[in-house]
């Protein structure tokens, strides 16, 4: 797993992206950005050369389900990993996420151990499908 | 309102059947009269009704705008309540960079400790076995003693970050209270609504409201036990969820 990979965290609570950051760092990867909801989040996706998008679903402005559909409609991002972090928990919107194209979903409150878990299996299948 | 119908009752059949007689027998101009008659008894009926109603409407609503409690509330509560909210949102953010700066210090200190133990317990495992030269330990000696001064000078910052760590948690109890004093305020708009409700619903057929249709994809925060369905318990249902959709 390459730890220098840069990191996008999209959540609309600083303290969440706080969390986030510091147990990304914890886990090694150092090289992360912020933004408080999608419509920030889109342009810097596309200029920034991330390879790994943390996003919520309920934020003002852009939400986090329509900024993966604009991920996957983009033809420069459609391949970005996504991993969505969020209190959202009900079936019909993981199912959503999941046609949406998600690759991995997390319910708040989580653990420092279930991040590491779900970015592990992410990682697993980029290098497996490569 | 039963007397009043049987009395209006009686009025109308002695009405009716002179009506009926006058009809038989021909007399169109008496007959004209008799339903002038029973159309103006029964006008009569609807007025007072209709007066009743207006009256008593008039009378709620005139108690309703006399309420000084309703004023409060629009004038001063509900934007009380709005700062409230405000504030609870921003203690609890207040609390969690306190906490986070805590342990944001704390972590380097500690992985700082752990990596010169480390180091150090290779070097004394040498020593106990022997295999270290006088200079080595002196060396060594002199580095257990920086090591022990630092844990003296580490551990009391340790401490002071975990004490700020646990006063940080006192957000708990404030939040708790004003948000409490925000639920009482629900409560009493709420009865006030359900009165306004009843005031102005009286004389009128209730209508079944529209099935308001919930759209379950739209975010809707965490959530709430008892209140929110359809949701899953946790990590691993939506674990079970997706591999079941082939993840």
């Amino acid at each position: 797993m390459n730890k220098n990979i840069k990191i996008l965290i999209v959540d609309d609570f600083s303290t969440m992206r706080r969390i986030i950051k510091n147990l990304l760092r914890d886990l090694g990867f150092t090289n992360t950005a912020e933004a408080d909801d999608g419509v920030t989040a889109l342009p810097m996706l596309q200029s920034g050369n991330f390879e790994l998008l943390v996003t919520d679903w309920n934020m003002p402005g852009m939400q986090g389900i329509d900024l993966l559909r604009a991920v996957r409609a983009d033809p420069k991002l459609a391949s970005l990993p996504v991993l969505m972090v969020t209190a959202e928990q009900k079936k019909e919107q993981i199912i959503e996420a999941a046609k949406a194209g998600v690759n991995g979903y997390i319910v708040k409150p989580f653990t420092a151990a279930t991040l590491k878990e779900k970015l592990e299996k992410i990682f697993e299948r980029i290098e497996s499908s490569q | 309102m039963t007397n009043e119908t049987g009395a209006l009752g009686e009025e109308y059949i002695d009405r009716v059947r002179t009506l009926a007689q006058t009809i038989e027998a021909g007399d169109s101009t008496e007959a004209a009269r008799l339903l002038d008659e029973l159309t103006s008894l029964r006008e009569k009926t609807l007025f007072q009704e209709l007066g009743r109603l207006t009256r008593e409407f008039h009378e709620a609503l005139q108690s309703f705008r006399l309420d000084s409690r309703i004023a409060t509330l629009t004038s001063q509560e509900f934007p009380d309540a709005r700062e409230r909210l405000n504030y609870v949102v921003s203690m609890t953010a207040q609390s969690a960079n306190r906490t986070m700066t805590a342990v944001e210090e704390s972590m380097p200190i500690c992985e700082s400790l752990e990596e010169r133990a480390t180091a150090l317990k290779a070097e004394w495992g040498r020593f106990t076995q022997r295999k270290m030269s006088p200079d080595e330990f002196r060396d060594l000696s002199r580095r257990l003693g920086d090591f022990l001064d630092g844990v003296n000078k580490d551990a009391p910052t340790l401490r002071a970050n975990l004490q700020e760590v646990l006063m940080a948690q006192d957000f708990q109890d404030l939040t708790g209270q004003i948000i409490h004093r925000v639920v009482q305020l629900v409560d009493e708009v709420e009865s006030n609504l359900v009165d306004l409700v009843r005031i102005s619903g009286q004389g009128l057929v209730a209508e079944r409201p529209e099935e308001k249709k919930e759209d379950r994809i739209a975010a809707s925060g965490p959530p709430v036990p008892g209140v929110d369905t359809g949701t899953v318990a946790g990590q691993d249902e939506v674990d079970d969820l997706l591999s079941s959709l082939g993840f």
